[in-house]
């Protein structure tokens, strides 16, 4: 592993960081519960890490979570945001990436895969 | 959809995050004319009982429909060419499943793409990972405290270290000729 270029990777992220004065703008939740990955959740995580690659961006935080009680609508996706957290259902590849150039990229909720709008303090 | 040896790791890897471990082992290794594939976790761990059953198709421990198909499917694979399927566990401890099927044995499931199986899982959870892949004359190891010490803040997730991370694998794949099967 070459650590020197990780070194490289970290200068260029953190001075971007620090113009954004740090934290990530958008954080993007998969669940990757047993019914979510039974129900394509493997490939909803890999395209969203891929669009945000593809899309570079460095404001945007990928995490996942284990089971979270819907699993009538798995894969589940969540997009947290300063104020809100939006939640998507039955949410496929080609959703996945449509959650990120359309909702975290230009703000725009999908409608036709939404399950939940909450509003949370900031 | 072919069950390939990445599917089966990332069912592991998947079983020891639903146990609650807080570090997972992954090793891929070459050894003897054997394919060794062991996923170690210090998750909950399994009673005696749990572990004799958990190779039975017809038992899960998880709520809702689906049947632990995962184990009975990597041990059926293992046993049917001539390979075994061990899993330790204990309570409290962890768990490790331990396969081993022979390399050359024309019906053994291809590795499949391990960097696309393997890299999303690791760099978006905030379990710690070790990851081996050897042969008699390779090693090429990644261990995410590592990782995170370099990275400070950055997440693994982020675009430009994924990218890098993806290379590494890719390279050490390839230097172990077993990227053909990608």
């Amino acid at each position: 592993m070459k650590l020197e270029e990780l070194r490289k990777i970290r200068e260029r992220a953190e001075a971007e960081m620090r113009l954004r004065t740090g934290q990530a703008r958008v954080k993007i939740v998969v669940g990757m519960g047993t019914s979510g990955i039974a129900a394509g959740a493997r490939q909803v995580l890999r395209a969203i890490l891929e669009e945000v690659g593809q899309r570079n961006l460095r404001d945007v935080l990928v995490t996942q979570t284990g089971e979270k009680g819907l699993a009538a609508k798995e894969p589940l996706v969540e997009v947290h945001e300063p104020g809100r957290i939006t939640v998507y259902g039955d949410v496929d590849e080609a959703t996945a990436r449509r959650i990120v150039a359309e909702h975290v990229v230009n703000g725009r909720i999908l409608e036709d895969h939404l399950v939940e709008l909450r509003e949370v303090p900031t | 959809m072919v069950e390939d040896l990445a599917f089966h790791l990332a069912d592991l890897v998947e079983n020891a995050l639903r146990a609650g471990a807080r570090q997972v082992d992954v090793e891929l290794a070459k050894e003897g004319g054997e394919l060794l594939l062991r996923v170690e976790d210090d998750g909950v761990g399994m009673e005696e009982e749990v572990v004799r059953q958990a190779t039975d198709p017809f038992f899960t421990t998880k709520p809702g429909r689906r049947v632990g198909l995962g184990l009975a499917f990597l041990r059926q694979t293992a046993e049917e060419l001539g390979g075994s399927l061990l899993i330790r566990s204990a309570p409290g401890k962890g768990t490790c499943v331990q396969a081993r099927i022979p390399w050359d044995h024309p019906d053994r499931p291809p590795l499949g793409d391990l960097v696309a199986t393997l890299l999303p899982l690791l760099a978006t959870s905030s379990v710690e990972f070790r990851l081996l892949f050897r042969d008699d004359r390779y090693t090429w190891s990644l261990d995410t405290r590592e990782l995170r010490t370099a990275l400070g803040a950055v997440p693994l997730a982020d675009p430009e270290v994924l990218s890098f991370l993806e290379r590494e694998m890719r390279q050490a794949l390839e230097a172990l000729g077993w990227k053909e099967e990608g």
